[in-house]
């Protein structure tokens, strides 16, 4: 029974992917991307990773598609190039082909994984009874300490190419009473996840990605107008992650001697504040991903 | 036929049909949307990989998770310097 709902599960995310990458509207494309972040996500599920569907189904398919429906009324259509049959014939064998390739190396790798053992062997130290959530904030904490450095990149350079912001248009008289439960609901989810992430499925990104979703309804909804006060705490609060993560590396360096080497039994409240703080900043950093900054006036 | 095997093929589907896309498309959105369902078809394969014998593998389950994050911050990126080469220039 499970079987059949995988193949089913499986073929479905095919068809659709293929119907979203070949048709030749944009708002069907992007609400096929949408529809496979979400069977992506339930797959994840199916195969024992609810931190990362939770992640998947919240950043890939929410905010990402919402980035995509945003571009896609301000791109022109591109000009149409005609290419030779021979070349499609081509691109799509050597795709097959690779396809076909990524197939058999997966399936015919040998061997088991060191690291659920090592894990496992460490996760009482760590703080934390999530694994992912362990790996992700106290063995590989360094990985995350860049990651929130790529986003801090990607920031400026929102800023520097300065996209239009978005212009709230006139919403239904729906709009009000769905924003009133989805936005509380959105917050209060958001303190849920940051707080079960230490030991069940959830976390920072997480619940960083819901916070941001909440504040998207605000501004597209035109509850709250993006003036230049509010962009200024924006920014200040996206910069604060990566602010509050550089120093706890530097605290970690000066206590312990290692970076990101949490003094014996604290790791704990070193995880919380930060991931706290990412919390905050991954939801400020995903909305000005979508609104832009505008630009400042040239004097 | 394991659930393991059977998301090994779904992912690689969405590898091939990314990557047909990227060579075959001049669209900087439908570009962009390719890149993100080869990331997505990246991240099955190594979840199909990571669920080995019952214990799951927290470690590539990190790697997704940041990932999805960086993809993100890149999709923003990218569609940010798409609508400067296609947009109105008020220089």
């Amino acid at each position: 029974m499970s079987l059949a709902f995988d193949i089913l599960l499986a073929v479905g995310i095919v068809i659709i992917a293929a119907t979203a990458l070949t048709t030749r509207d944009r708002i069907t494309s992007v609400a096929g991307f949408v529809v496979i972040g979400l069977l992506v996500a339930l797959s994840w599920v199916r195969l024992g990773a609810p931190d990362v569907a939770l992640a998947e189904a919240a950043i890939g398919a929410g905010l990402t598609g919402a980035l995509l429906l945003r571009s896609a009324g301000r791109l022109k259509p591109a000009t149409r190039t005609t290419l030779s049959p021979s070349y499609r014939i081509i691109a799509a064998l050597i795709a097959t082909g690779l396809a076909g390739a990524l197939v058999w190396v997966v399936y015919t790798l040998q061997g088991n994984s060191l690291y659920p053992a090592l894990v496992s062997e460490r996760l009482l130290e760590s703080g934390v009874t999530n694994p992912v959530t362990a790996v992700l904030l106290n063995f590989r904490a360094f990985d995350t300490l860049l990651e929130i450095a790529v986003l801090f990149v990607a920031l400026i350079l929102i800023r520097i190419v300065a996209p239009p912001p978005p212009q709230p248009v006139a919403t239904g008289e729906l709009m009000l009473p769905f924003a009133r439960i989805v936005v509380p609901m959105c917050a209060f989810l958001a303190g849920h996840l940051l707080w079960q992430g230490a030991s069940e499925p959830g976390g920072a990104f997480q619940a960083g990605a819901l916070l941001a979703g909440a504040m998207l309804v605000l501004i597209l909804g035109g509850f709250a107008m993006p003036t230049p006060r509010l962009m200024y705490w924006a920014n200040m609060i996206a910069l604060s992650g990566l602010a509050v993560f550089a120093l706890a590396a530097l605290g970690t360096e000066a206590l312990t001697g290692k970076l990101l080497l949490y003094p014996n039994g604290t790791a704990k409240i070193w995880i919380l504040v930060i991931e706290a703080a990412l919390t905050l900043s991954i939801a400020a950093t995903l909305c000005l991903l979508f609104c832009g900054m505008p630009r400042r006036p040239l004097k | 036929m394991t659930p393991d095997f059977i998301y090994t093929c779904a992912g690689s589907g969405l590898v091939g049909l990314a990557l047909y896309r990227l060579a075959t498309c001049s669209d900087m959105l439908l570009r962009v949307l390719s890149l993100n369902v080869l990331g997505a078809g990246i991240a099955v394969l190594f979840l199909a990989l990571a669920r080995d014998a019952g214990m799951t593998d927290a470690v590539p389950q990190a790697f997704v998770l940041t990932g999805i994050v960086v993809l993100v911050g890149v999709t923003g990126a990218l569609l940010a310097l798409a609508e400067r080469i296609d947009g109105p220039h008020d220089e």
